[in-house]
């Protein structure tokens, strides 16, 4: 284990970001350090980066299927793909028949697949690999999330509250920052604050004293700073988003998954302009340790139908230039199966990355399925490269200063001008 | 102030009438009176529930009985632990499915609420929720799955360090055969590995109960458990020395979890300003606790969707890990819903769901702005209020004064006591445990 049971414990408690212990007396100090210190990444102010959370750990042997390798039928007969019902993308791979839709933005070249992503000494764990890939390392010295550190590099003297959006119930931990809040958002129709229902008029007056309780009295409660933070942001952010609802109108028709319904409301904030830089949003279930083909079959449709919507939707609203979108999860699956139809924890797997700027195609190497630890595969392809990826080419990011380590090279997916 | 804490933090707080009954008592009986629950007799919340005809294989309607309990029993700790054990011993409907299981589950928790852990450590394992949330009843012998074995070790028992990748697939083939038929734990003898297994470093032909034993003897389980009770009860940061005392306690009464319980809620720590509002509200105590410290009459139908949209679907977490709690449960999508569910009490109205704060003034006889203020920042913040806070209120309720006399309320009267309550219920000190 590279990672002792002390720091694992302290890395878990990191979930829980470090400024929320801070009292609010604090607070000020906190952000304006941050404010003096800006990267000068407020390049490209106009780009969009959707980060889409597959959560559980997805396997990749059966999303991005090695099917001219017999290896690959021998190690998993009972989940494993005959070829001829895939979506081949080449001679040797295709993707899982759920997938049509996805096929199609490959045919248009718009959609790259990135092979054998990982790191080196998987964690098997869901918990402690989420937060590797979350914070951008094993380090102690990465606090907060990779997406969050991006933020703290942004100029907020004139956002709306919106630098980011996250779409749930729960702040993903990659966009955690000691910067006011990024708003999490469920819907809509939730997000927004209520007042007495018979007295309309003292709905302002009251909401002002709201806001002076959270903000008037230096507390030395732990959760003082995020509890005056999150209520501004909140209340910033909801009304700026019940303003853009107003205006804006679907062009497709969503698929009524809860992945489709939390890409239908990015897409929303973005053709809103309320100045998203970041989006969130998480798919669970992938954790298929048993009756993996029916299960995997309906999370891959759900993201493939989701994505295309979403794709399309941008599209028709002329935002399809402006928006880049980066699937991720904690890892890949076994090679090898289990007797109950599914796999078990593994390590390396692809993920996506889609847009109109995207040079679609096949990246990284394959890994190889005669080379395996444990059962498991060898990861080509470091995730922190695909994260420089899409700092440096796509939000004109330093990554060096994000990922806290030397520049990587970067893949030449978002590389044209 | 310390009643309350220990109230809130043992249970899910107090109306007026429990708090002057608890601080008539006094401190260590309250204890022993929350610790040896099961000589409270808690029949009143049974007969209330049971006039409600709910349907508990059905997710929301075990979600209502599960809130409803937490509001009205007399028995607060053992319902808390319920909710402590749910969140670490986590399964979730989503998968395991309409049927008797999760309640089961429930039962369970409650049923050893208080007991000694390698006895839940080992029930719990053959739980049919358990069985199905973690793939247990498919585990066979011939390729095991490694989703329970993993699990029990990492989230349940030592926490990640301690094992190797090997522990996980041999502990995996000790629980092979473990089913599931007609609902109920089966023994498929011929899917279980009767093999010799090697599993932190010692050998042995180990069935799923031996690993659950040689678990319990290895120290960082202790340490685990304990770190997670006082986590949980107390602070997030726990010294080692209190920890050792606590892991001490837990060895010498062979795991018993009362013990352990029984000392953290008559220690320095737990009273200790950095136990006071150290920790957010979950939003199951968040929504309970307000219904109940406020004495409302409720058959729970609006609480469950509430308390979902706040960040915490009970009966089905988002993952294995349970909730991780603390600033996790704080983002503006979940502080607006409390902020919103502050208004939907203070402003409710209605015949089935009614929070009457004048007749709360009638009844108290205020005559004043500032008495109406003292009243609320008493019953729901233990009387501790940031002067400037106290005086936000203030201001914005003036002109209550002789409220208490007018037979019919006006408008101002009526939008100003409830604002008032609404706003002590949005208030940040409100928001934490």
């Amino acid at each position: 284990m590279l990672i002792s049971r002390r720091n694992f414990l302290k890395s878990s408690v990191a979930l829980v970001p470090a400024y929320a212990f801070l009292p609010s007396v604090f607070r000020r100090a906190v952000a304006s350090s941050i404010l003096e210190s800006p990267t000068g990444s407020a390049a490209f102010p106009d780009r969009t980066l959707v980060v889409v959370q597959m959560a559980g750990g997805n396997d990749g042997l059966n999303t991005l299927v090695p099917y001219s390798d017999n290896r690959y039928y021998d190690h998993r007969p009972n989940v494993a793909i005959p070829g001829g019902d895939l979506l081949h993308l080449n001679s040797e791979v295709g993707l899982h028949p759920a997938m049509s839709k996805l096929k199609e933005l490959w045919d248009e070249g718009v959609l790259a697949i990135v092979e054998g992503v990982g790191y080196q000494n998987q964690s098997y764990s869901h918990f402690e690999s989420m937060h590797i890939w979350q914070t951008g390392g094993r380090s102690d010295t990465l606090n907060n999330g990779w997406l969050g550190r991006y933020f703290d590099t942004l100029d907020r003297s004139q956002d709306q509250g919106f630098r980011g959006m996250a779409v749930g119930r729960i702040l993903p931990p990659e966009c955690s920052t000691p910067h006011a809040p990024i708003p999490v958002v469920e819907s809509v129709a939730l997000y927004q604050l209520h007042s007495d229902p018979r007295y309309p008029d003292a709905a302002q007056i009251r909401a002002d004293s709201l806001l002076k309780l959270y903000s008037a009295s230096p507390r030395e409660t732990p959760y003082a700073v995020l509890l005056d933070n999150t209520v501004e942001a909140a209340y910033k952010s909801s009304q700026a988003l019940q303003e853009a609802d107003k205006a804006y109108r679907s062009a497709v028709e969503y698929p009524s998954t809860s992945l489709g319904k939390g890409l239908r409301l990015l897409s929303e904030a973005i053709i809103g302009d309320l100045g998203i830089r970041v989006g969130h949003v998480t798919i669970g279930g992938f954790d298929t340790h048993a009756n993996q083909p029916k299960d995997h079959d309906n999370l891959l449709r759900t993201v493939s139908e989701a994505l295309y919507a979403f794709y399309q939707d941008l599209k028709a609203h002329g935002k399809d230039r402006n928006v880049v979108i980066m699937t991720w999860s904690e890892f890949g699956r076994r090679v090898k199966s289990n007797d109950s139809d599914g796999t078990d924890h593994g390590s390396a797997a692809p993920l996506f990355i889609l847009g109109t700027p995207v040079a679609g195609g096949l990246y990284g190497e394959r890994p190889d399925l005669g080379y395996l630890y444990n059962d498991n595969l060898n990861f080509t392809t470091d995730f922190r490269t695909v994260y420089a990826t899409v700092l440096e080419d796509w939000l004109g990011a330093s990554s060096e200063a994000i990922l806290g380590q030397k520049r990587l090279d970067t893949l030449p997916i978002l590389s044209a001008p | 102030m310390r009643m309350g804490h220990l109230l809130r933090r043992a249970g899910f707080g107090a109306n007026e009438e429990e708090m002057d009954r608890f601080l008539a008592m006094g401190e260590e009986a309250t204890v022993e009176y929350l610790i040896e629950y099961e000589t409270v007799d808690d029949s009143a919340l049974e007969k209330r529930l049971t006039g409600l005809d709910l349907d508990l294989e059905k997710l929301r309607d075990l979600q209502r009985w599960s809130l409803l309990r937490m509001i009205y029993t007399q028995r607060p700790l053992q319902e808390k632990m319920v909710l402590f054990w749910h969140g670490l011993l986590t399964s979730a409907f989503k998968k395991v499915g309409k049927g008797p299981y999760m309640l089961n589950q429930d039962q369970l928790f409650r049923r050893q609420a208080l007991g000694e852990y390698d006895v839940l450590l080992k029930a719990i394992s053959r739980d049919s929720a358990m069985l199905i949330w973690l793939d247990s009843r498919v585990n066979n012998k011939k390729a095991p799955n490694e989703n329970f074995a993993r699990e029990l070790m990492e989230l349940f028992s030592m926490g990640i360090g301690p094992y190797t990748e090997t522990d996980v697939r041999e502990s995996a083939r000790a629980f092979t055969g473990w089913g599931l038929k007609k609902k109920e734990f089966l023994f498929r003898a011929n899917q279980h590995d009767y093999g010799t297994k090697t599993f932190l470093g010692r050998t042995g032909e180990y069935s799923g109960d031996d690993i659950v034993d040689i678990i319990m003897e290895h120290p960082a389980t202790a340490n685990f458990v304990c770190r997670r009770l006082f986590t949980f009860f107390v602070h997030d940061g726990p010294d080692a020395a209190t920890l050792a005392s606590l892991v001490w306690t837990f060895n010498d009464t062979r795991y018993s979890v009362k013990a352990v319980m029984r000392r953290i809620l008559t220690s320095l720590e737990f009273y200790s300003s950095k136990a006071y509002r150290a920790k957010i509200k979950s939003p199951a105590e968040f929504v309970a606790g307000t219904v109940r410290m406020l004495g409302i009459e409720t058959d729970g139908r609006p609480l469950n969707a509430l308390t979902d949209r706040m960040g915490q679907i009970l009966f089905s977490p988002f993952d294995v890990s349970g909730w991780p709690g603390g600033a996790a449960w704080i983002n503006s999508s979940t502080l607006l819903q409390r902020l919103n569910f502050a208004n939907k009490i203070a402003t409710a109205r209605g015949r089935s769901f009614k929070f009457d704060p004048l007749q709360v003034a009638q009844d108290h006889g205020f005559n004043t702005t500032a008495a109406a203020v003292n009243h609320f920042i008493s019953l729901l913040l233990d009387g501790q209020a940031p002067s400037q806070d106290r005086q936000i209120l203030l201001d914005y309720a003036q002109g209550l004064d002789g409220l208490s006399a007018s037979g019919n309320p006006s408008a101002t009267v009526d939008e100003k006591l409830r604002s008032l309550v609404y706003l002590v219920m949005s208030s940040p000190d409100f928001q934490l445990a």
